[in-house]
């Protein structure tokens, strides 16, 4: 007894954890094991019943999970992106290139003291940042990644995108409402009459869209646009695509219309008041809307996950010129690179385990033979790195090529990217609009302009398409 | 220095001046009486011989016996800044005339004056402190009002909380700093 | 078992965590004690509708610790009433308790963008008290820095502008300028913003080699550099449609209400003390005193990036014509000038800094009067934001370029 509690008090506190946890796994694992063989059948049967409900928790639980590293990409970029505009050097001390410091200022937001200061209704206080932050992420449920790559396709998408995505202004105001701050307040009811103007002609400016495409499921939307670039729907909707873009602006509260937050007439608007993890839902669910933003522009407007090219035009056309010359040559389409490792048998794992040191020596030899001086363990890293490289273009390109819902979602990345970029541009160079401005703009520029763009649609479709 | 501009303040407020008309640099000096500093003010302003219509600046001044309101003006007329002092304010109960209904952007000197002399501008709308916390009762720029580190002439000595030591009726006399200005 | 309750958990209602849900109005930037004034009792007194806005001391576009209170109609600026003070440190009495040189450092600080200004009006007053002759060099020196500094401050004026504006760039960009010219007068100083470096018949020390090296280096790419800090704001729409028309004023109206400076000369009026009132050797150099009518902001932010180049333009005078001399007058250490009083006005980037000084025959001037732009604009604030937004408080602020080390003294 004496031993075992000497022996107990010598561990440290990582070493006690360990041992504590060791035993406690060990019992719930035999429990858990016990559990399946007496339940397991029941339960399976259960989730074969209901298997659409567990594949919407799944995607509803991937879709939560994913909106953290798109808004610490966002806030990288931004940070990254204006201070290069700024002729300042931006994060650089945090992970390389300062790509971790998103993830540090995650860390700090959660550490910090959440406080609710004396006056507030604290019940709508707390709720508040929840409200903005589930409607940004309800919203990305419906936006089609890739082929096969969406949490929910409903045929009324857009509809559910636009119904959902309006009730990020209630958490807005409910912030400004309860945080018994004048600043606050006014930021609130500025947001609520900000994105309240906006949502009318984003959603008119998408209705000539609607009756050119005939449906709003936002799947069918983006196969529509397959092919050539040229089928877009920017190309048939420039003015819809305009008003969207800058309506859409508007709507995720980005600079020039960030009123709700300006920072040097009321201090943050809203989120005055908020600190800690409070204040980081709202810091992340402006992010998260800028990512979905720049999403929906890009599946609308941009052709999704389209490519740019239509790959199988492409190789037929290969297929014509070298077939002139070859008559042998053919490239099957839809294009493919069929792989089949399976059929090297146990020589599989041989090839997976001397691959990378074969291509390591290879690619160092070079290194080592022509620079003399270089010691043969960097020139062995260098090859190292040069085969992790290759391997992984390597692989990318034979996913790609294989599998539609890789280069789908680097399509759609690619180009959603692109559109967030284009977000933090426009904040790196705009200065803020006044309220005035912002309403009139609205309402009288943005709204004609969408209800003749609709008018057009619907005279053009009515001549043109009967 | 303008003796055009001498002569014709001469002919205009000689009757008026409590004191000869000065000259000296770029300065020209008329000493009114505290009371006909708006009329004297307002002539200068308004008549196209003087036309001073620029307000350089506003000063009270402690001289340790009386109080003063200086005024500098500007004008194209003239190359020199005129220096119009009102002259001989009592201590104990500083009044003169507010100006702002000339110049509406002298409210905030009259106050900054009162502030720091407790001068009293009859017909300034806004006379408050304007650097001073609300519940100050002292005037800082007064004479007697010493720092607390002014050894040499400080009342009570040492550093104590300023308006406690060196409220204005706390300084004896012969400690004041006078001079003829 | 009992214990006795500490202070930080026993409640009464004494303590102010129990009060303040009774005494919701306690936030309300209303004054403690009945209204003093005409004007307080009018502005503390609420409209239908209306509601007060406390803003500052501490809010990030105050330029300094300046509290503002706003009486609102929703959006709308109905009245405002700023409280000063909150930076003052009572600089006159300090002067008058320092011997004449040591006058030079305490009005330093007042407007610490612009440093040099400060400097030299009082030490022009002082000049003129003890009847000194500056040496010509010194004079130039004096007039080469200042306008260095001059474009310093309109540099960043253009950054706080944009700032206020919602611009995130401009002040990043126009902050390269300022520092190029701060350390190159850093170089010849000493000092990167407290100058220090006027003293009474003439300057601290000659130009020298690092100095001048820095301003050849620059002044060559100046204008380019200028210009193209110039793009970012005056071809930019939203800038342009938010500052125009806002914060108009005449010229009457601001001559009434003791404007000076590229305030005024926004108006209209041509009123520049190296003209109107010439002092040192401007009257010597060749350069413009640019003028606009419109009186709004936008005409405010165009006139001083006007003035920037006419600063270059004496710049490049002063380098060619720099005579050799002495760089201070021959003074004794310990001055007492005869009693008597002095007056100097010199335009500096944000209008007339005067001073007067009282001699009393001492080695401490009796009585030292420093007067302010910054505080002269910020009064008309008020005037200027009637019926504007919220939005345009901190805009027009910024437009009248205000520094509050000035205006709290």
């Amino acid at each position: 007894m004496t031993a075992l509690s000497r022996t107990w008090g010598r561990l440290t506190l990582p070493g006690k954890i360990v041992f504590t946890l060791i035993p406690l796994l060990a019992v719930l694992t035999a429990g858990l094991i016990a559990f399946i063989i007496v339940l397991g059948g029941p339960i399976w049967d259960l989730i074969l019943a209901n298997l659409w409900f567990i594949r919407f928790l799944v995607a509803a639980t991937i879709i939560l999970v994913i909106t953290i590293p798109i808004a610490f990409l966002n806030i990288y970029l931004e940070m990254k992106v204006i201070a290069l505009m700024n002729l300042r050097v931006g994060p650089d001390r945090v992970g390389p290139w300062g790509s971790l410091l998103s993830v540090v200022h995650g860390l700090k937001v959660l550490i910090k003291e959440d406080f609710t200061p004396t006056g507030a209704d604290s019940i709508v206080f707390t709720w508040a940042p929840v409200v903005t932050y589930g409607a940004a992420v309800m919203t990305l449920l419906v936006i089609p990644f890739a082929p096969g790559m969406a949490g929910q396709d409903f045929n009324i998408g857009l509809l559910y995108f636009f119904a959902v995505g309006g009730m990020g202004v209630v958490g807005l105001l409910m912030g400004g409402w309860s945080s018994f701050n004048k600043y606050s307040l006014l930021g609130g009811l500025r947001s609520a009459a900000q994105i309240i103007s906006y949502e009318i002609p984003l959603t008119l400016s998408v209705v000539g869209l609607l009756i050119l495409a005939g449906t709003m499921s936002l799947n069918q939307i983006v196969m529509q646009q397959s092919g050539w670039f040229t089928d877009w729907y920017v190309f048939r909707q420039p003015l819809g695509f305009v008003i969207f873009f800058i309506a859409a602006t508007a709507e995720a509260n980005r600079t020039p219309f960030d009123l709700t937050e300006a920072d040097s007439e009321i201090v943050a608007g809203f989120a005055t008041e908020y600190s800690g993890m409070r204040f980081g839902f709202f810091f992340f669910a402006e992010y998260v809307n800028v990512f979905i933003m720049s999403a929906l522009t890009v599946v609308l407007f941009l052709g999704g996950w389209n490519a740019p090219f239509d790959i199988d035009a492409l190789v037929n056309v290969l297929n014509g010129v070298v077939g002139a010359v070859i008559p042998s040559f053919h490239i099957a389409t839809p294009f493919s690179i069929a792989l089949d490792p399976g059929s090297l048998g146990i020589p599989l794992l041989f090839v997976i385990g001397l691959a990378p040191l074969i291509g390591t020596l290879v690619l160092a030899a070079p290194f080592y033979l022509v620079r003399s001086s270089m010691r043969w363990w960097v020139a062995l890293i260098i090859g190292f790195v040069l085969f992790n490289v290759v391997a992984g273009g390597l692989t990318f390109a034979w996913a790609y090529v294989s599998f539609d819902w890789v280069a789908g979602l680097v399509w759609f990345m690619a180009k959603t990217f692109a559109f967030v970029f284009l977000f933090v541009w426009m904040r790196g160079t705009l200065p803020r609009v006044r309220i005035d401005q912002l309403m009139g703009f609205a309402w009288k520029w943005l709204l004609p302009a969408a209800l003749l763009n609709l008018f057009v649609t619907a005279a053009a479709v009515v001549i043109v398409g009967s | 220095m303008d003796r055009a501009l001498k002569a014709r303040l001469q002919a205009r407020f000689g009757d008026i001046a409590s004191g000869p008309i000065r000259q000296r640099h770029d300065e020209t000096e008329l000493r009114i009486p505290a009371g006909a500093a708006p009329d004297v003010l307002r002539a200068l302003h308004d008549e196209p011989e003087f036309g001073f219509l620029m307000l350089s600046d506003l000063a009270g001044v402690d001289t340790g016996d009386h109080m003063q309101v200086v005024y500098h003006l500007w004008s194209e007329t003239t190359s020199d800044w005129l220096r119009v002092v009102a002259d001989r304010i009592p201590r104990d109960d500083p009044r003169t005339p507010s100006i702002t209904f000339l110049w509406k952007g002298a409210e905030w000197m009259e106050r900054e004056a009162y502030d720091m002399f407790g001068i009293v501008f009859e017909g300034n709308r806004d006379l408050r402190r304007i650097y001073m916390p609300p519940d100050y009762t002292s005037f800082p720029l007064r004479k007697d009002f010493f720092l607390p580190d002014d050894a040499a002439r400080s009342p009570g000595g040492g550093v104590r909380h300023m308006e406690r030591s060196h409220a204005p009726q706390g300084a004896p006399a012969g400690t004041i700093r006078r001079v003829k200005a | 078992m009992t214990t006795t309750a500490g202070p930080h958990q026993h409640a009464s209602a004494d303590d102010p965590r129990v009060m303040l849900d009774d005494q919701i109005g306690a936030f309300e930037p209303i004054p403690p004690y009945p209204p003093r004034t005409e004007r307080e009792a009018e502005f503390y007194t609420l409209g239908d509708g209306e509601m007060f806005l406390n803003m500052g001391p501490q809010h990030p576009s105050t330029h300094g610790v300046l509290r503002v209170v706003l009486k609102l109609d929703g959006e709308k600026v109905v009245d405002l009433d700023p409280v000063l003070g909150y930076l003052h440190r009572g600089v006159e009495k300090l002067c008058e308790n320092a011997d004449y040189h040591q006058v030079i450092s305490q009005v330093d600080p007042l407007e610490y963008i612009s440093s040099l200004f400060c400097e030299w009006s009082p030490v022009m007053a002082f000049e003129k008290l003890l009847d000194v002759e500056v040496p010509r060099r010194a004079e130039y020196i004096r007039v080469l820095s200042g306008e260095l500094n001059r474009i310093a401050s309109h540099a960043l004026f253009m950054g706080w502008f944009a700032l206020d504006l919602g611009g995130l760039t401009p002040i990043l960009w126009s902050f390269i300028e300022r520092d190029e010219i701060v350390e190159m007068l850093a170089a010849l100083t000493g000092q990167r913003m407290l100058f220090n470096y006027f003293r009474i018949g003439g300057v601290n020390g000659d130009l020298n080699h690092d100095f001048m090296s820095r301003l050849g280096d620059w002044m060559s790419r100046a204008t380019g550099q200028i210009e193209s800090n110039l793009t970012l704001l005056n071809e930019n729409e939203i800038f342009v449609r938010r500052a125009r028309g806002l914060g108009v004023i005449d010229t009457e109206t601001a001559l009434s209400m003791c404007m000076s400076g590229p305030n005024l000369r926004a108006t209209g009026s041509p009123f520049d003390v190296r003209r109107a009132h010439p002092y040192s050797i401007y009257p010597e150099l060749d350069f413009d005193i640019p003028t606009r009518s419109e009186g709004d902001s936008l005409a405010r932010y165009l006139l001083r990036m006007e003035e920037i180049k006419q600063s270059l333009r004496i710049i490049d005078q002063c380098l060619h014509q720099m005579p050799d001399s002495p760089i201070m007058a021959k003074l004794p250490r310990l001055l007492r000038p005869r009693p008597g009083r002095a007056y100097a006005a010199i335009e500096g980037p944000r209008g007339q800094y005067a001073t007067y000084a009282i001699s009393d025959g001492t080695d401490q001037p009796f009585r030292m009067r420093i007067h302010d732009p910054s505080f002269i604009h910020l009064q008309s604030v008020g005037l200027l934001m009637k019926n504007n937004l919220i939005a345009d408080t901190m805009a027009v602020m910024a437009s009248l370029d205000p520094v509050m080390g000035g205006v709290d003294k």
